[in-house]
């Protein structure tokens, strides 16, 4: 069943063309990442899915209504749509508690007791539970992240989008977020994932997206995706990320 | 000089207090304080307008605010003097109208800097909150307006400086402020202008100096805190 349709999606900062005509749709329960050189309109097309960026031609159908009609209920459809941010964008003034609760009290209308109750387990569930009266200033970047996530989780959205969700992070917290966004695939979520994580990407996502400069270049199983990309400009961005860096490259000649 | 400070320390203080309506320092703080937290709700109000997505509510805000900011307080006084018995349909005192007349003013400042507040913020505050489902008003209610006015601390009490220094103005529709009672005591004493309104800046600078020592206590703490350690 279609979750997510993307129907000729154009979109112009000013002169800029930055989406081109991207036509896309994602089933419910699959998993897709999204990857491409920077610039190339990955962070874009996630954001217009909940109108955060506006489009100027084509439509977006998010379980078959259409996301950018003027009689569209806006705060009704971001609470069925998880976003999770790359600078994570936990509430500051709020305590941890607060920052789950919020959403769910205020916009679904859970009671205080009920919110609370869902935010206990989800923070179980992304290893947090005993931060649940800190501040954000007072956790590491990936316990940020991991809360951020459950923020969105406590709305009970279908989808998920995410985007870049690692990059902020210290490489050595960048495993602890990408276990729990693994957990979630296997629980079968649906989602999007903007990220530079090859590795994540060939084994959690069902899909993946190429994207370069405004198109969508290439949509394909992982497995196919990493061993034949179909497109040069792919071949070549798989090398690049793909390539070990320096510090790898010296380890293995000191261990061979 | 510290003969008039002795010899007329009750005046300065509270006017002809308990004979007469309360006045000097007193009366002086009574306006600010008042001016000050009955403009503040208005602030906020207007603050919020001046960000608001509305572009109507934008400019409707920001041509009040210029227009009261492009103004002397003096004028204002005047105008509230007649033009508020004309309004209320009755004679109003003159402390209530200096009031008024503070609070459009006072009003109109601290919506520029509860405008200044929120657009401080990170824009990712707003994204978090819409992208959570919550209204641009929820979002605003429970995630930046809290953090603006947190922020905002330390100029809201610089600007209650700027209020207390604003009220001798009312001296010349007869409110019996600090001013007021230094015009009185100049006129008893007769032959000591210079020492009696010298009295009356040290009055005032007292007062000013305390809290703009408190504003600057305020901001340290809040670095303090945004730096984590409190």
């Amino acid at each position: 069943m279609t979750m997510l349709a993307f129907e000729k999606v154009h979109k112009y900062y000013g002169e800029h063309h930055v989406l081109k005509g991207i036509d896309a749709v994602i089933d419910r329960g699959e998993v897709v990442v999204v990857c491409g050189p920077s610039g190339s309109g990955k962070s874009t097309l996630i954001r217009t899915v909940t109108r955060l960026e506006a489009i100027q031609q084509g439509r977006i159908l998010f379980e078959t209504r259409d996301v950018h009609a003027r009689d569209v209920r806006l705060n009704q459809l971001r609470a069925r749509i998880g976003f999770v941010f790359q600078s994570f964008n936990l509430f500051q003034n709020l305590s941890v508690r607060q920052n789950l609760i919020l959403g769910p009290t205020k916009v679904l209308g859970l009671s205080r007791d009920e919110a609370l109750a869902r935010a206990e387990t989800l923070l179980a569930k992304v290893g947090l539970a005993h931060k649940i009266d800190a501040m954000p200033a007072n956790l590491s970047g990936g316990q940020q992240q991991r809360v951020a996530i459950a923020r969105a989780l406590a709305m009970k959205p279908p989808l998920m989008l995410f985007d870049e969700p690692t990059s902020a992070l210290d490489p050595e917290m960048v495993q602890e977020v990408l276990h729990v966004m693994r957990s979630l695939a296997d629980e079968g979520l649906t989602m999007i994932i903007v990220t530079h994580e090859m590795g994540f990407a060939r084994e959690v996502s069902s899909r993946v997206w190429f994207m370069d400069q405004g198109q969508l270049l290439e949509d394909a199983p992982p497995a196919r995706f990493f061993s034949r990309p179909a497109h040069e400009r792919a071949q070549r961005f798989l090398q690049d990320v793909l390539r070990p860096s320096p510090r790898e490259l010296a380890a293995a000649h000191s261990a061979a | 000089m510290f003969a008039i400070l002795h010899d007329y320390l009750a005046l300065f203080l509270v006017g002809n207090w308990p004979h007469g309506p309360l006045g000097g320092v007193a009366i002086t703080l009574v306006i600010s304080a008042l001016g000050l937290t009955v403009s503040f709700p208005i602030a906020v109000a207007i603050g919020l307008c001046l960000v608001s997505p509305c572009r109507a509510l934008r400019r409707t805000a920001g041509g009040w605010t210029r227009l009261i900011r492009g103004v002397p307080l003096l004028m204002l006084i005047f105008w509230a003097y007649f033009a508020v018995p004309l309004v209320v349909g009755a004679q109003v005192s003159a402390v209530t109208t200096a009031v008024c007349a503070i609070i459009v003013y006072e009003s109109a400042f601290l919506a520029q800097i509860v405008r200044a507040g929120l657009e401080g913020l990170p824009r990712g505050q707003m994204e978090a909150a819409r992208s959570n489902g919550l209204s641009w008003l929820q979002s605003m209610r429970y995630v930046q307006l809290p953090q603006a006015l947190a922020n905002m601390l330390p100029s809201m009490v610089n600007q209650f400086v700027s209020i207390i220094k604003a009220t001798s103005l009312a001296y010349v529709i007869g409110v019996p402020e600090l001013t007021y009672s230094a015009a009185q005591v100049n006129t008893i004493t007769l032959t000591k202008p210079l020492q009696t309104f010298l009295v009356l800046a040290a009055f005032y600078f007292v007062l000013c100096f305390a809290i703009s020592r408190f504003a600057g206590h305020l901001e340290r703490r809040i670095a303090r805190r945004r730096a984590g350690l409190a």
